[in-house]
């Protein structure tokens, strides 16, 4: 109960640490692994993925796989560093997944059940490499056809064999590779929002259809471009949804939090069970250090909850018994235990993050692609039948049908579609690289305009844990014997001070905390006592007299100065928004630097100053970590939280900063800047391209080899200057 | 010029196979982890 001291000492201002402090409960008993759900294959095997945290490099993995692949009963066990998960797969005769998971567990890492995960398409890798192989396939089929074109045709039943071998080659690649194609642009119609799919479909299905036809005809088709472009387009889908998975399954392994298992009291006894199938009415005990579980009243004990996750209010709160508390609430010091009223979607936290969740959901930008794409159909369609009508009239009507059909085929905007998600796959790898995971494309090309950074103070700027700002060693010493045994935030933050210090800590006897007043005890045979002293600080004594202070703050993180004058230098705004003292605030923005400051500023206020500032034409980023930052993330351009802050700001946000500092922001930034205009090039050299191509195939000029040459390369074009975006960025930073 | 007409099917044939192959691997996951089997000859064996 020591903890009580934060109080009396009137550190309330001062924001406690969160990350290290609230630790999810370890060494569980292995009782809830087994309520995790598990798949079992055709072979009776069964399997299962896990999240595996504290995996600090690559021989971790190695450890933690060799171990796992050695124990009886185990067929396949793999970890992925880069993802930080593991598969397993085992014969549930010989062993099951709470051994599994405590194997994992007693090597020093922590094995966590996982959500519901998104699997990665196979459907559309299946595809791209069958439309690759096919391409390869048909590309030599078609170079001897036309190669005919300059040595003398070939024997027409070899060139019908040709021909028709690659019509049965391409026919799985228009109908079955290019049916997503087909599905968005179906869907595109039937919702009235005509999308790059559109044209892609049309000029799919003309490609294909005039290939059938000439084949029967004994004619040279462009079904060699037919697959070629089916495999480039899927390519372009394949890393676009590939980015999108990578930073939707970061995001949902930081946003995880909630606790998995409780212990719930029953009579005499205490289970532990998982935290789904607790019930309004069950009795449930929660330790220092844990998250509740569930919303309720406390029946027994006494504490000191941190809701600071949840209301923005810094400083923990006493509770006892009669007190109404909350899920998510992190219970800081004591012990409780807590008559359930509310579980899972009926708790409070539940009811904010589905509020927040609805408000951020922002209606899905169209991109300048789809934007383009309804006038770019009715126009490739206007001049098709123009090209036709006109050279039907004077040229006669094979002539017509082979322009026209021409102006269909190289209209086909097959570098228009690619130059968006290939760009912005790079884009959001880039960013990745930099520590920001982004949710969409969208995000980034969003950010790519931002033009103030927001930024909450504690947290954010600051690291949000407090730390020891001045002490003496052998003030340190004393007060370090005293707190060793305790868990409240002064204590950690003395504990921690004094092992960087190197100090060994001396043996307290006869410990005696009491809440407000501090922790006294024996040390070296003399009467030591750790107070409240002024704000800020605690004040320590001896034998009665008061000897010596220790300060504590909240510091500045260390790269924020250097981030926020980089930002200013790419002509960026800096805001700091808080709902802090003023006297703090701007102490804060005076050391990392920020324009403006907001102090005292409720979370709803903080959302209305962006929206006001939105409606001013400024484009805002705002970077937060609790959920009271909720509306805030949700009201700006921009959202984004920090990955040691609330689960559920994580989940409202467009992105999630991995590390621990600001210079993500200043990276994604540059890689959104590079990124946009990587695919404003690529879009304006594709309609060139196209606008070019379609005057030559109204000329008469484009046949099936010279579009088989063309096509391809506007789509390479795409392809590099997307894989110039890393360079771009890397050029930024110097 | 008949040579064609036995080294095409057998053409296809072959190709036939690495698609059945790609797809067997595909199916099987091969290509979901990119980052981490390149990785992997750098640790220590038994």
């Amino acid at each position: 109960m020591a903890a009580a001291i934060i109080l009396g000492a009137g550190l309330e201002r001062y924001y406690a640490e969160r990350r290290e402090f609230a630790p999810r409960p370890q060494g569980e008993a292995p009782g809830h692994w087994s309520a995790v759900p598990v798949s079992t294959g055709a072979d009776g095997c069964a399997e299962v993925r896990l999240a595996v945290d504290g995996l600090r490099c690559a021989s971790c993995v190695w450890v933690t796989e060799k171990v796992l692949q050695r124990t009886p009963g185990v067929e396949r066990a793999s970890v992925s560093y880069a993802t930080g998960r593991a598969t397993l797969r085992w014969r549930p005769g010989e062993t099951d997944l709470p051994a599994l998971a405590g194997r994992i567990a007693a090597l020093g890492y922590r094995p966590r059940p996982l959500g519901v995960e998104r699997r990665p398409d196979r459907g559309l890798m299946l595809r791209m490499g069958f439309a690759g192989i096919s391409a390869l396939a048909i590309m030599g089929l078609y170079e001897g056809l036309y190669a005919g074109w300059w040595y003398g045709a070939m024997d027409p039943r070899f060139a019908a064999l040709f021909r028709w071998t690659a019509l049965v080659v391409a026919t799985p690649v228009a109908l079955w590779c290019a049916s997503p194609f087909f599905a968005g642009a179906w869907a595109g119609i039937r919702h009235r929002v005509p999308h790059i799919d559109v044209p892609i479909a049309l000029g799919v299905a003309i490609l294909y259809a005039h290939g059938l036809v000439a084949t029967v005809l004994g004619k040279d088709s462009y079904l060699d471009s037919l697959t070629m472009l089916v495999a480039l387009l899927l390519v372009g889908r394949l890393l676009e949804s590939r980015e999108r998975r990578r930073a939707t399954e970061a995001a949902t392994a930081l946003a995880a939090a909630v606790p998995r298992t409780v212990r719930r009291a029953r009579g005499s006894t205490v289970e532990t069970i998982p935290a789904s199938e607790l019930a309004p009415g069950d009795l449930i005990d929660v330790g220092s250090g844990e998250e509740l579980a569930a919303d309720g009243v406390i029946v027994a004990g006494s504490g000191l909850l941190r809701m600071s996750l949840l209301t923005g209010e810094a400083e923990p709160v006493p509770v006892a018994v009669g007190d109404k508390v909350v899920a998510g609430a992190i219970l800081a010091d004591g012990g409780l235990t807590i008559w359930v009223s509310a579980v899972g979607d009926e708790t409070v936290v539940s009811a904010m993050a589905r509020q927040l969740e609805a408000a951020a959901e922002r209606t899905a930008e169209p991109t300048s692609a789809d934007r383009i794409a309804p006038w770019f159909t009715a126009g490739t369609i206007l001049v098709a039948v123009v090209t036709f009508l006109a050279a039907w009239h004077f040229l006669g009507l094979g002539e017509a049908m082979a322009r026209s059909v021409a102006v269909l085929v190289v209209a086909c905007p097959c570098a228009l579609a690619l130059a968006g998600p290939l760009a912005t796959a790079a884009g959001l790898g880039a960013a990745a690289r930099r520590g920001l995971l982004l949710r969409s494309g969208d995000a980034l090309l969003a950010l790519a305009d931002i033009n103030v950074v927001a930024l909450d103070k504690t947290g954010t700027v600051t690291a949000g844990t407090l730390t020891v700002v001045d002490a003496e060693d052998a003030v340190l010493r004393l007060a370090a014997g005293l707190e060793r045994y305790s868990t409240h935030p002064i204590a950690r933050a003395v504990l921690e001070e004094a092992t960087r210090r190197g100090i060994p800590l001396p043996q307290a006897r006869k410990l005696h905390e009491s809440p407000g007043a501090g922790i006294s005890g024996e040390i070296d045979g003399r009467e030591v006592r750790l107070g409240p002293g002024a704000p800020g600080e605690v004040l320590l004594t001896e034998d009665g007299q008061p000897t010596a202070r220790i300060r504590l703050g909240d510091l500045t993180r260390t790269d924020a100065r250097q981030t926020l004058d980089r930002l200013r230098g790419e002509g960026i705004r800096v805001a700091l928004l808080s709902g802090d003292q003023p006297e703090i605030v701007e102490r804060v923005a005076r050391e990392a630097g920020a324009a403006e400051v907001m102090a005292r500023m409720d979370p709803t206020a903080k959302a209305i100053w962006i929206g006001e500032r939105r409606r001013q034409g400024d484009r805002i980023l705002f970077a937060g970590d609790g959920l009271n930052d909720g509306p805030a993330l949700a009201a700006a351009t921009v959202g984004i939280a920090m990955a040691t802050g609330a689960a559920s700001s994580v989940l409202v946000a467009d992105g999630v900063i991995s590390t621990e500092s600001l210079a993500p922001i200043l990276g994604g930034i540059r890689a959104a800047r590079a990124t946009r205009h990587a695919v404003r090039l690529s879009q304006r050299w594709a309609i060139v391209y196209n606008v070019v191509a379609v005057g030559a195939a109204v000329a008469g000029l484009v046949n099936p080899l010279v579009a088989a040459i063309l096509m391809p390369l506007s789509s390479v074009s795409v392809i590099w200057r997307a894989s110039r975006v890393e360079v771009a960025v890397r050029r930024a930073e110097r | 010029m008949k040579a064609i007409l036995i080294l095409l099917p057998a053409a296809l044939f072959v190709g036939g196979i690495f698609v059945v192959l790609f797809l067997l691997a595909a199916r099987d996951g091969q290509f979901e982890d990119l980052d981490d089997p390149p990785e992997r000859i750098l640790h220590d064996q038994d």
